[in-house]
């Protein structure tokens, strides 16, 4: 895949690791937020807020990526993004910046412990190796 | 073809077919000149308008249906129940073409046979044709003449009184003329240029190309005398040739003329429907919807903003907050009728609904072989055009029920000593900010002990349960998928699916259904139905931590109970209450809250369709009125979840969907 300077990711991590979603996705970044939960829905979903009127639903990445949860922290974020019809937040660690990549590789079978499916590639950038996620495949994952 | 005309014009053929089928059954009882008018009206319209939008079949379908009428309005046609049926006929066929063209399929249904019919028929007895419709008859002798209406009299009459002429013309245009109807028009207007036109066959303000004549019948007042009329309407182009007549004076006789009386009034009715319909103007729902919406955020910010007050009336104490209290206090007055407003504007009165029973009534007692007297009450009640849609199927089902299993036929109520003839009576009502819809029947009733052997041999329960269900219990079995109490399956109901869909349709509504039913006395289905599907009156309670909404329209009652009170039969919590044994539900678990320790649990009574059932909660807030939104298509359908809204202090409360948890129940 070739490099595209022009395009402006956010990235964001959890744990130790970086990922990213391309800017234009994205709705807004707010801060933790009271989460209504859910019965019966898929575990890494863990509710709904109220983002100024409308009910957002929120998933965890972490829980997604099967990583162990933790307790939110003063730099938990969720990032709102839109994505074909629906608003959908998402819970990460911490945002970090926005950012371009020099260059971008199609991703491997696994990431780190997380199926190549949810990447659209792995992103090259100042801070080292940034997994850039597959909307798509986040969102409608089953 | 414009996406938009198809639209408006189908709005106006459902508002003719239902005129339509309204006035025929009118007719049916009473001749009037009045209904076969209007009918003939009605035919014209959509010929009119089914022509111009090229739906051709319903145009020449209306077409006959209008000579039809014509002949009947002219009184060559007696009104026979031949006559009745056979424009019962066409409206059908009128019904099926409509389907088509909303499916977008024209040309699936066959109406060769109906015009077929209709053309015979209006062939066959055919009497001497001496009006207006037959004036383009070549031999015919003197002028056909039109009627006069009340006000046309008097017309006639003014004009004489001035010492002016009134003349029937009759205008011969060159058939080689292409544009006939142009051409009627500008003959039309300069005669009106001379002096008055009061009369014009075909009616040239309502000329479509399917219009065919070659000559125009007018009555026209104006000081020239016969001749002189007759030399200048020769001096227009394309005229063959003039006739003048002077008017008969019987035809203008005020006294002894019952039918032009009540021509006359037929004629303001339709002047005064013109007038209110000027006054409203068609919105498509959607528009409606956004509003709703719009009124719904305003609703949820004033909760809001009545929070903030109140938190800052504890704080500080200056005029700065009472100004605020003040405007809050008339903000939410003018939310709250705006909401109304809005809510009104989406209401439909039920009438809407309510005006296809007659007809579906009369056509199913006849097959059926039964005598039954309609009586419908309320037809002015108001609800949410999307719940009127939504009501319909169920409440066809209970009336088919009501006539083909409730009604006797006549002997047989004649040998109970009833009235040969059966009542039904479909009533709507308000009732505590709820609609209720009774369906009545005066018929046999509903006998338990053949409910409890019908689902035994039906496989539905075993015997030994039958044996412990009460009379009640036994008479809900009808609602059970695949139960159906007919004997004999006959294609009006008893396919063993309607009860089982009308309860869940209620169900879908956040409604409720019940029963009343006395052997041999008859029976009566109640619905309870929310007013509206938007907002919604709903209670609040708290499990643990998590507010969560009952939709008020589920609720039965609330109590408190002991947990001493609270009994465990085969498995499954109950309580008893007025001696109905009501199972008790505790949702905790599905949302993960803990259990608090009550010395009096708190205990909701909900009801859906006509079961009930106990769910045990940890404290109620209290009622209010909250916008439904939906979880989003991210999430989806949530079992047991209907919704959510977003209540005074800006957190998502969870709306409960109760017919879910009856599920969980059946379930276990």
């Amino acid at each position: 895949m070739k490099a595209t300077e022009q395009e402006q990711y956010v990235e964001f991590g959890i744990e130790n690791e970086q990922y990213a979603i391309q800017i234009h996705d994205i709705h807004e970044i707010i801060k933790m937020q009271e989460i209504t939960q859910i019965p019966n829905v898929k575990p890494y979903v863990k509710g709904v807020i109220n983002l100024r009127g409308k009910i957002v639903p929120v998933l965890s990445l972490r829980s997604l990526f099967e990583i162990e949860e933790k307790a939110y922290t003063k730099t938990t974020r969720i990032v709102v993004v839109h994505h074909r019809e629906d608003t959908v937040g998402i819970i990460v660690d911490r945002v970090s910046k926005v950012t371009t990549f020099t260059d971008i590789q199609p991703p491997p079978d696994r990431v780190g412990g997380i199926s190549g499916n949810f990447f659209v590639g792995i992103g090259l950038s100042g801070s080292g190796l940034v997994g850039i996620l597959r909307l798509d495949e986040v969102l409608l994952h089953d | 073809m414009s996406f938009d005309y198809r639209e408006v014009f189908i709005e106006e053929l459902e508002e003719q077919l239902q005129l339509m089928d309204d006035e025929i059954m009118k007719l049916e009882q009473s001749d009037s000149e009045e209904v076969v008018q209007s009918l003939f009206r009605a035919a014209h319209t959509l010929k009119g308008s089914s022509a111009a939008m090229g739906f051709e079949e319903m145009k020449q379908l209306t077409h006959r249906m209008e000579q039809l009428l014509d002949q009947v309005r002219s009184r060559q046609r007696p009104v026979t129940a031949q006559l009745i049926d056979l424009l019962f006929l066409a409206l059908d066929n009128l019904k099926l073409l409509k389907e088509d063209i909303l499916r977008n399929d024209p040309s699936s249904t066959d109406i060769s046979l109906c015009i077929e019919k209709l053309q015979t028929f209006a062939e066959n007895s055919e009497v001497s044709r001496p009006t207006a419709a037959s004036a383009s008859d070549p031999g015919e002798s003197g002028i056909a003449k039109l009627r006069l209406t009340m006000s046309d009299r008097l017309k006639v009459q003014q004009i004489q009184e001035r010492g002016q002429h009134v003349f029937w013309v009759r205008v011969s245009i060159a058939s080689d003329c292409l544009i006939k109807g142009a051409r009627a028009y500008v003959i039309h207007s300069k005669m009106l240029e001379w002096g008055e036109v009061l009369l014009a066959s075909p009616d040239l303000e309502n000329l479509d190309e399917s219009n065919e004549f070659s000559e125009i019948t007018l009555l026209y007042g104006g000081t020239q005398s016969s001749e002189e009329l007759s030399v200048l309407v020769s001096g227009l182009t394309d005229v063959e040739s003039v006739n003048v007549e002077p008017i008969h004076p019987e035809e203008t006789t005020l006294s002894q003329q019952p039918p032009a009386a009540s021509e006359k009034s037929a004629g303001e009715e339709v002047q005064q429907t013109a007038k209110i319909k000027s006054q409203t103007i068609r919105v498509s729902v959607e528009r409606l919807d956004h509003l709703m919406n719009l009124v719904g955020e305003l609703v949820i910010d004033q909760t809001r903003i009545h929070q903030v007050e109140r938190t800052q009336r504890r704080r500080v104490s200056d005029e700065s907050v009472n100004e605020l209290g003040h405007i809050s206090d008339h903000l939410s007055r003018i939310i709250g009728d705006l909401q109304e407003s809005v809510m009104k504007a989406r209401m439909l009165p039920i009438e809407q609904l309510f005006n296809r029973f007659p007809r579906m009534i009369r056509d199913l007692s006849r097959d059926l072989g039964k005598e039954i007297d309609l009586v419908i009450e309320g037809q002015d009640t108001e609800l949410d055009r999307t719940l009127i849609e939504e009501i319909a199927d169920p409440l066809i089902h209970l009336i088919r029920n009501a006539i083909d299993h409730g009604i006797e036929g006549p002997d047989k109520r004649a040998d109970a000593g009833k009235n040969r003839t059966g009542t039904l009576v479909i009533r709507a009502a308000h009732e505590d900010n709820q609609v209720v819809i009774y369906v009545q029947d005066d018929g046999a009733g509903i006998d338990p002990e053949k409910i409890k052997a019908s689902a035994i041999k039906k496989g539905l329960v075993t015997p030994e349960e039958a044996e412990q269900f009460s009379e009640r219990e036994a008479i809900e079995l009808i609602f059970r998928p695949g139960f159906s109490t007919a004997a004999v399956v006959s294609d009006v109901s008893g396919r063993g699916v309607g009860m089982d869909i009308v309860r869940s349709n209620i169900e879908k509504l956040n409604g409720m259904i019940d029963i009343e039913t006395k052997l041999g006395e008859g029976t009566c289905f109640k619905i309870k139905l929310p007013l509206t599907l938007a907002i919604i009156a709903g209670l609040q309670v708290k499990l643990q931590k998590q507010t969560l909404i009952i939709p008020m329209s589920n609720i039965a009652e609330i109590v408190r109970v002991t947990s001493g009170e609270i009994e465990i039969v085969r498995g499954q919590s109950v309580i008893l209450l007025r001696n109905r044994v009501i199972p008790v539900v505790d949702i905790h678990d599905q949302f993960k809250a803990d259990r608090t320790q009550q010395s009096r649990i708190p205990l909701v009574i909900v009801g859906s369709a006509e079961k009930r059932l106990a769910l045990v909660v940890d404290e109620l807030i209290g009622n209010q009125e909250i916008v439904i939104k939906s979880l989003g298509s991210y999430i989806g359908k949530v079992e047991g979840i209907a919704g959510a809204t977003i209540l005074g202090d800006g957190s998502v409360a969870l709306i409960l969907e109760i017919s879910a948890l009856f599920n969980r129940i059946s379930g276990k």
